[in-house]
């Protein structure tokens, strides 16, 4: 690590401000699990020159019922959101989400803000800089995306463009099967983003000043099955090689109502509105399951080494469906 | 059946137990040192290049910064077999190559003055792959191997040292055969062990010539036998050894972390620390050796085998160090395993530009049974040969041989393992479970269910040397000199533990020294599974020496001879009559008395390790779980019950059977970087995903030592990589022939995963 200046934010205020004097060489610590792998490794294109810790703002961590939503502060950790007794009554999903992140300790201090704006995980992009240089790439601003002709296994599926890195979080993916929106604050005043339209191949949707404020989950039906799924290499402490949230309502056997979102397939969650479609009206059975999934991953165009992701990303898509 | 030892095979707490639990070990990293410096190693960002030139003036204008060494600073130090590769070159052969060594009197100047370095480089083509590097016109990584193939040989293990198996006339046993099939196999996913603690040491010059460095390594005592030979004995070099946080073989040496930080103390006239990071103890430390193989194979009906013939290779990265040790030890346990009368097996050392491999435990055989066993795995399936019957008749029996490292033949003298195959096989359910080749055990819905068993056996537990003293004093303690670490196993006490059976004096009784190369006698370390009968053997014979002294210097005392008397508790008596003693004080105050043990290598005698897997596999994700190990050996006498169990239980990680699950290091052959150094991306087993494990240990004496044991914790890890794949094979009803089977392998395997678009990585 190299030495940067370290500012407690008092207020919400407080951190744009000292966004926008630091114009761009300043980074936010919502919880620090993965800011401090990515500093120590110190793979970023410009090392920042501060770190503006918003967890001394206070009251940032709140999950409450508001008008038929749930909202949560950008500072609730995740171990919080997966015990609490709102989130696991009304939008389970988003509990189970936030469970399969890492392990207890770094769910105790990651917060679900943290967790939508970490940096992406691809190896390229992460390459220590003590091991011969950190390597650039078109997500750094200089070069091609080396994962295209290299070792891409766990790299997009569809929507890459530019960059092919996945988008690492896991309450991203809930989020966008429930349709949250992402409040932000920012210099030009507040403003709100649907979970889908906050990830981009290249960065998130955040404008220079900009910092996620809270996070607005409408309560689904009750009725409504909803299920995470995660495929990992390895069970605890690991990143998604496919994702899937589902919320499905279902009357008398038919469906009304279908959410689906896959994770770690693109440089955002995808919502898989086909499959979503395919559903609706229909009586559920493994057929019907297959079917959505086949048109879920329609869209998807594989690099050379990951395929493999189309089959289990069918697969969890027919599992959360038919649970 | 009661025991007939008082200490031997008892579960005791650890000598070191209290201070691990507790946190107060001190570790090479919790040792403090006055007016250190912190050693930092600037490294290569090129597979393969020339240092045009290096500006350092920058780097040693920042406050703290006490040295920045480039080649032309030091002196001709070279490691390797042989000994050609220089510690610090003009040249670069991979990326993570040492181009400067800094110290500073913090880690963050050090780390600082890295950036400070400027470097021109002329960039070479490199080359990543075995057999491109021995086409001709590859790119050449060392003037000395001009084919890129390393020499063979390792002129220490004696003038016949072992370089290939070549024993009868294979064209005449493929002749004799009722199969015969062949391919390329390989085991090339090239997984780290990585202990816990990262290679480091602290290093203190002495003008003009010593050298003595404080080390965490696996085998002290080595550290200053192979640094006195990479400074061509023109350093006298002084070891002092401390708790090891892990090895698995690759701590066995890490001569050039000790001598980067030698070189910095020389010249700053200060301690220095140089301690790795994860990434470069990942990317920039030793590897497992990357093993294919191309042979063929042919067997009879009844599972013997009459013919193995091939070629081995072995990428050994930018050098070898002990490359050609593992391949003579591979040829040796591959005799083991198989018996054939006609072998014609040539391993060829190939250097490529990534960073080296050395020494990792399994140590060559495991790397050619990756390869051998699912090739013979085909040749049982088409002459309709059960596995496990395979193993049983094919591993060597008493009175059966193989030529051993040294080129020597050896004749079998231990105990037949059949019988604890046979127990192994019983408690797996091996006879229920087994259905035939590429035949699941079970099918439930896409879960299905496959059996594979593996078999290793080695014979270095009796290699090399090992020297002990045990000093017994008049107050009734004793004091055993050996150069040994713990280096995890709990050795050091069971050492204790051996000497207080000798000398039937309560553990509390005896210490050891601090393993110090000044104060010890030679000591080869805990390599393989050498400890029990190698190290224990010395230090047993240490024992009995000091025993037969006190009772010779004591037998007028008591009026006796010494074979009449026995000791114990401190208390010297005959054995007609106990009531006749005298106290170990009797010696006199002013005295020590000091018993010497040597072992001299005996490969006369093999440990054996069968492994017995069952997985679940998903045929729609390609997951493949682990659901159940059976291990099953006889080790003659159990010495330490918990620690046998840890070592048992250890044969999933540090490159064993999660080789073949998901442990591997990721090169991207297009760009020579390594992509995933560090803990996330380099998968490793956590504790919440262990499987069952359950441990078959027979106890048949062998004639090793006074107490009838041999070794067997290194051996853990080696049958199960290739009973992974075999079981996931079964499972399946597909060949898997690659390292680890991945959900991408898996599901290509079954005929549902297309290629992409992009490169061909």
């Amino acid at each position: 690590m190299r030495s940067f200046a370290h500012i407690n934010a008092r207020t919400i205020d407080e951190a744009i401000a000292l966004l926008r004097r630091y114009r761009g060489r300043a980074v936010l610590n919502a919880g620090g699990t993965d800011l401090l792998s990515a500093l120590k490794a110190e793979c970023l294109p410009r090392y920042p020159e501060a770190v503006i810790n918003l967890k001394t703002i206070p009251d940032l961590d709140y999950i409450r019922e508001d008008d038929g939503s749930l909202r949560i502060g950008a500072l609730a950790r995740l171990s919080g959101i997966a015990s609490s007794p709102l989130v696991g009554s009304n939008c389970r999903v988003l509990a189970d989400a936030a469970r399969s992140v890492a392990g207890p300790q770094i769910r105790n201090a990651a917060t679900i803000g943290g967790n939508l704006c970490q940096d992406v995980r691809c190896w390229y992009y992460r390459y220590p800089h003590h091991i011969g240089g950190a390597i650039q790439c078109a997500r750094k601003g200089s070069g091609p995306c080396l994962a295209v002709k290299g070792d891409n296994r766990y790299h997009a599926i569809m929507n890459g463009k530019r960059c092919f890195a996945v988008c690492p979080s896991d309450t991203a993916v809930a989020l966008a099967a429930l349709d949250a929106r992402i409040h932000v604050a920012g210099p030009e005043g507040d403003r709100t983003i649907a979970t889908i339209d906050f990830f981009s191949p290249l960065a998130n949707a955040l404008r220079p000043g900009e910092i996620v404020r809270e996070i607005e989950v409408p309560k689904v039906r009750t009725s409504a099955v909803q299920t995470f799924l995660k495929f990992t290499v390895r069970e605890p402490i690991d990143f998604a090689i496919v994702s899937v949230a589902s919320v499905v309502t279902r009357e008398e056997g038919v469906c009304t109502d279908a959410r689906i979102a896959l994770g770690a397939v693109a440089p955002g969650p995808v919502r898989a509105g086909k499959a979503e479609e395919v559903l609706k009206g229909e009586r559920i059975d493994g057929e019907i399951a297959a079917r959505a999934a086949e048109q879920a991953l329609a869209g998807a165009r594989p690099l050379s080494r990951n395929a493999y992701k189309i089959e289990i990303a069918k697969t969890l898509v027919k599992r959360g469906i038919l649970q | 059946m009661a025991s007939r030892y008082r200490f031997i095979g008892k579960a005791t707490p650890r000598k070191d137990a209290r201070e691990i639990v507790t946190g107060t070990t001190k570790f090479l990293d919790d040792r403090k040192f006055p007016d250190i410096l912190y050693g930092k190693v600037l490294r290569s960002p090129h597979p393969h290049a020339l240092i045009k030139s290096v500006s350092k003036s920058e780097a040693l204008k920042l406050p703290g910064v006490k040295a920045v060494l480039i080649w032309e600073d030091v002196p001709d130090w070279k490691g390797g077999t042989p000994r050609c590769f220089r510690l610090l070159d003009r040249k670069v052969r991979y990326v993570g190559d040492a181009v400067a060594l800094v110290a500073a009197d913090t880690e963050e100047r050090a780390r600082e003055a890295l950036r400070y370095i400027r470097v021109e480089y002329e960039v070479l083509p490199a080359v990543f792959d075995m057999e491109e590097a021995l086409r001709p016109g590859a790119p050449k990584l060392h003037e000395e191997f001009p084919e890129n193939i390393i020499t063979p040989g390792v002129p220490f293990f004696g003038p016949k040292n072992l370089k290939e198996v070549a024993i009868g006339d294979v064209e005449k046993g493929f002749a004799e055969a009722d199969v015969i099939t062949e391919g390329t196999f390989s085991y090339e996913n090239m997984p780290n062990p990585i202990p816990p603690e990262p290679p480091g040491v602290v290093a203190l010059w002495e003008a003009p010539d010593s050298v003595t460095l404080w080390v965490s390594n696996q085998a002290s005592y080595m550290d200053s036998v192979i640094l006195s030979h990479v400074t061509e004995k023109k350093v006298r070099v002084r070891t002092i050894g401390g708790p090891c946080g892990g090895s698995f073989g690759s701590k066995y040496m890490s001569w050039q972390v000790q001598c980067y930080a030698a070189l910095l103390s020389k010249a700053t006239g200060r301690p220095v620390k140089l301690v790795l990071t994860k990434e470069e103890h990942l990317a920039a430390f030793t590897l497992r050796p990357a093993s294919r193989m191309s042979a063929r194979v042919g067997i009879k009906k009844d599972g013997t085998v009459t013919a193995v013939q091939g070629t081995w290779l072995i990428d050994t990265g930018c050098y070898s160090m002990t490359t050609q040790s593992q391949v003579a030890v591979g040829c040796g346990e591959v005799q083991i395993m198989v018996n054939c009368p006609n072998w014609d097996l040539k391993p060829v050392i190939v250097c490529t530009n990534r960073n080296a491999s050395g020494i990792v435990r399994g140590f060559g055989g495991q790397e050619l049974k990756c390869c051998l066993i699912p090739l013979l795995s085909l040749a049982m399936e088409k002459a309709g040969v059960d596995p496990l019957e395979f193993m049983k008749k094919n591993f060597v029996k008493p009175g059966r041989g193989y030529f051993w490292r040294d080129g020597i033949w050896y004749v079998y003298r231990g105990v037949d393992y059949t019988k604890a195959m046979e127990k192994g096989a019983e408690t797996f359910g091996w006879k229920e479970k087994w259905k035939g080749w590429l035949t699941p055990t079970a099918v439930d819905g896409h879960k299905r269910r496959g059996i594979g068993v593996g078999v290793h056996g080695n014979a270095d537990i009796g290699e090399d040397s090992s020297e002990a003293y045990v000093r017994l004093h008049p107050d009734g303690t004793a004091m055993l000199f050996s150069c040994i670490t713990e280096h995890g196993t709990g050795q050091v006490t069971n050492y204790i533990r051996m000497v207080a059976e000798v000398l039937q004096l309560p553990m509390e009784r005896i210490s050891i020294t601090p393993s110090d190369s000044l104060i010890n006698p030679y000591e080869f370390g805990p390599a393989g599974s050498r400890g029990t009968y190698a190290i224990g053997s010395a230090v047993i014979a240490a024992a009995e020496d000091a025993r037969q002294k006190l009772l010779e210097l004591l037998a007028p005392r008591l009026k006796a001879r010494p074979e009449d008397l026995d000791t114990a508790d401190g208390i010297v008596y005959r054995k007609d009559d106990p009531g006749i003693k005298v106290p170990w004080k009797a010696m006199a105050v002013d005295r020590t008395i000091t018993g010497c043990g040597r072992f001299d290598p005996d490969y006369s005698l093999t440990n054996c390790m069968m492994t017995f897997i069952e997985v679940e596999v998903d045929t729609e994700t390609g997951k493949v779980a682990l659901t159940r190990v059976v291990n099953a050996t006889d080790i003659g006498q159990i010495i330490d019950p918990p620690g046998l169990e840890n070592q048992l239980n250890g044969c999933l990680g540090s490159a064993g059977i999660d080789s073949a699950i998901f442990e591997e290091m990721v090169l991207d052959r297009s760009i020579g970087r390594m992509l995933n150094a560090n803990m996330i991306d380099y998968k490793w087993r956590t504790f919440p995903e262990l499987p069952v494990i359950e441990n078959v240990v027979l106890e048949t004496p062998f004639p090793s030592h006074r107490f009838h044991a041999v070794g067997i914790g290194e051996i853990a890890t080696s049958p199960g990589p290739s009973a992974v794949l075999m079981a996931v094979s079964n499972a399946l009803g597909v060949w898997l022939h690659e390292y680890p089977v991945t959900p991408e392998r898996v599901l290509k395997a079954l005929g549902k995963a297309g290629a992409g678009k992009g490169g061909a990585a």
